[in-house]
């Protein structure tokens, strides 16, 4: 694969040195001013599940209101760029289409990229968002949740016919997964000649809900890994491939930019391969303890409870005005 | 004709070394190093070792496995020359022309099922008749395969409604494999074991006195993902059994997902983690690889695994009927599964054409694992009748 896209089947290979431990952070003022923009991830650092996390609309407020660059990049391909914006609108936040990069947006955005033919199609194992990406970039696709309650019994002599003009089977994560939808990518993965295996993400397990972590992205992927013995074209963090279309998009250096994200195989190295600023928060799938653990290799530049740690360098700004007065 | 030399091989992650004990192969009356299968799920693995054989007029083979103990006192140095040995190692197998000979050289033939004896539901060609040949020429017959939808007793029921004549004890499924390991390692009685799969490895572990939960049950369980959804799950789970499931669902990767995570100790057993399949004669189908896939994608660990190319039934079998590796001829379709079982565990490999692996396949310059010997299917072997006849 050539392109702009890293293959990210082991993320340990992408790791730069083995950095100096991550410290706490203490002066976000400082970090703050020290980049132009903003990149957020959003489960587990701007909400979980359905619920928001708390302090975030006035941390979001805060860093507007300094001329910060606010972007949202999420793995999670449930949801499409415009259902996203309905859902941060539902939460309270004033966020808009174009600042947010969801997963289905890339995968669809990566096709679309290398001139993905028009008389092709997409098989998608995977929610409506790739759904409704794939069809805003007009590119055709079959499968998805209407694949769901399609049932293989493997009677003598079934055979499962496929459409030989799929040149593309996109993974995300799925809650309507099953053999059907295995079994039908595996044919097209197989025996249509060139035909793509693209990931929006490999994300072992994600909050889907508040209450407790749920398997991933990675669970779907490994599947057609486990029938096709191929590495797949990750579109996700910690592939580079959003970071790029942001920058270009924006036209901003990485080297201005503070990844926040709760992830250290996803968000973190991220924001590192690129060489942005990175922050992990623990309000999300990871702890001190792993972040501090012998066997984690992965070190952001700083870590704090949650992004409305931000909010004491608004107080700081606010203390400096008023001993100027 | 390459000279017949041992070798031991120290390989560690991601480099090998090769320790060049340079002696003729017969005149070791052991080998440097005993040493269990890997299996190609577990790429991560560190393979400590490797014993390398020479065959009469094949150039060297290499064989890879893991250990977990190394004895490198008859090394005479090291030397880094993987590429020395991935020059030497390969030739593409011979076409099997010398039937008796190769039946003769040995006492017992392990075959795999699908692809070998059956293709779904369909015997191939041939087959009873070289089943029966094999058994007048008073060789043991072996059948072990990966597929754990069913029990060993329900693949009896299988042969007998296919007309041919083979007992439950000469059949070794991977279903039954992973009963056999849980009650290997002492699996404790209050504990169970979530499985996703089918009947057959249901029916193993209720042979085998575990308890269980999962399985097609749970195949019309939905998950919604409703704000506040939360899954429990049973903190007695303390090994999930992963294996081919048609009826695969996100209930059943979660479930194990949390068992796995959660559950301090919980282990991790795939039956197989083969890619694909002929569960219906009429084309190849998604196999065990894939549910295994989806676990390990989850929780990033890597499982134990019981089937093949994994030697645990191997060392069952042998253990069971009291014979020797170097006595076994391992006859399979698939070369990363069949012939490597049959590999490590030391035995003659016969490649068999009527499954999943084609010529092209097997002569592809990227393809590693050579057989002893390729034939299109086992009737061919019946060749060896005619010798025997005119003879």
């Amino acid at each position: 694969m050539h392109g702009p896209i890293s293959l990210c089947h082991d993320f340990e290979s992408l790791c730069t040195e083995a950095t100096a431990s991550a410290s706490l952070l203490t002066n976000p003022a400082k970090l703050i001013d020290s980049v132009e923009t903003f990149l957020f991830d959003c489960d587990g650092v701007i909400w979980r599940g359905d619920v928001l996390i708390d302090g975030v609309p006035e941390t979001v407020e805060m860093l507007r209101s300094k001329g910060k660059r606010l972007i949202f990049v999420t793995n999670n391909s449930t949801k499409s760029r415009k259902q996203y914006g309905k859902k941060f609108e539902m939460l309270g936040l004033d966020v808009t289409e174009e600042e947010i990069f969801s997963s289905s947006f890339a995968a669809a955005a990566y096709l679309m990229s290398i001139n993905f033919p028009s008389h092709k199609k997409v098989y998608v194992v995977g929610e409506s968002g790739i759904q409704l990406e794939l069809k805003q970039a007009g590119i055709n696709y079959l499968g998805g949740p209407e694949d769901g309650d399609k049932r293989i019994d493997l009677s003598p002599g079934q055979l499962m016919q496929h459409d030989p003009d799929v040149a593309a089977v996109v993974v995300g994560f799925d809650r309507y997964i099953n053999y059907y939808k295995l079994q039908y990518a595996t044919l097209c993965i197989r025996e249509n000649p060139g035909c793509m295996f693209i990931a929006t993400n490999c994300d072992s397990v994600a909050h889907f809900t508040e209450c407790q972590e749920w398997a991933g992205g990675g669970c779907m992927v490994g599947a057609i890994k486990g029938s096709t013995q191929r590495e797949p074209l990750v579109v996700g963090k910690p592939s580079t491939f959003m970071m790029d279309h942001v920058t270009s998009k924006f036209n901003i250096k990485t080297s201005q930019i503070c990844m926040v994200g709760d992830r250290l195989d996803t968000d973190i190295l991220f924001g590192q391969n690129e060489g942005c600023a990175t922050l992990l928060v623990l309000s999300g799938v990871t702890t001190l303890e792993t972040l501090q653990s012998a066997d984690n290799k992965i070190q952001p530049h700083y870590y704090t409870p949650t992004i409305s740690e931000l909010l004491a360098a608004k107080d700081l700004a606010n203390g400096l005005h008023s001993s100027l007065l | 004709m390459c000279p017949s030399l041992a070798f031991v091989a120290i390989v560690e992650k991601n480099s090998v070394t090769i320790a060049i004990c340079v002696a003729p192969i017969r005149t070791l009356t052991s080998p440097l190093l005993r040493l269990s299968a890997a299996s190609p799920c577990g790429t991560k693995s560190t393979v400590f070792g490797c014993l390398l054989r020479s065959f009469e007029n094949r150039e060297l083979s290499v064989r890879l496995r893991s250990s977990s103990s190394l004895d490198a006192r008859n090394s005479r140095g090291r030397m880094n020359c993987c590429a020395q040995v991935g020059a030497e190692a390969g030739g593409s197998a011979p076409f099997l022309t010398d039937h008796t000979t190769l039946i003769d050289s040995v006492e017992t033939f392990i075959f795999d099922c699908d692809g070998v004896i059956w293709k779904g539901d369909s015997l191939i060609d041939g087959v009873p008749e070289t089943l029966d040949m094999l058994r007048s020429m008073g060789k043991r017959l072996v059948f072990v395969t990966n597929n754990s939808t069913k029990s060993r007793k329900q693949y009896g029921k299988k042969f007998e409604s296919l007309g041919l004549s083979v007992s439950a004890e000469e059949i070794f499924a991977s279903s039954f494999a992973a009963a056999a390991y849980l009650k290997s390692m002492k699996f404790p009685t209050d504990k169970k074991v979530y499985i996703i799969g089918e009947a057959g490895i249901q029916l193993e572990l209720k042979q085998a006195g575990i308890n269980y939960i999962g399985g097609p049950e749970d195949g019309d369980k939905r998950i919604d993902l409703t704000p506040g959804q939360l899954m429990e799950h049973d903190h007695d789970v303390g090994a999930v059994v992963v294996g081919f499931d048609r009826y695969l669902n996100y209930y059943k990767l979660q479930y194990a997902t949390l068992c796995i995570r959660e559950n301090p100790g919980c282990m991790f057993i795939a039956t197989n983690c083969d890619a694909v399949i002929h569960l219906t004669d009429a084309q190849e189908w998604a196999g065990g690889g894939s549910m295994v896939g989806a676990i390990k994608g989850s929780t990033k660990k890597e499982p134990l695994v019981v089937g093949k190319p994994s030697t645990f039934m191997m060392d069952c079998l042998a253990s069971e009927f009291n014979i020797k590796t170097s006595q076994i001829c391992m006859v399979g379709d698939r070369l990363d599964t069949d012939i490597l079982f049959g590999q490590n565990g030391g035995c003659a490999t016969l490649l068999v054409l009527s499954g999943v692996t084609t010529l092209e396949t097997l002569q592809s310059s990227e393809n590693k694992i050579q057989p002893d010997f390729y034939t299109n299917k086992i009737s061919d072997l019946l060749a060896a009748k005619k010798v025997t006849t005119n003879a």
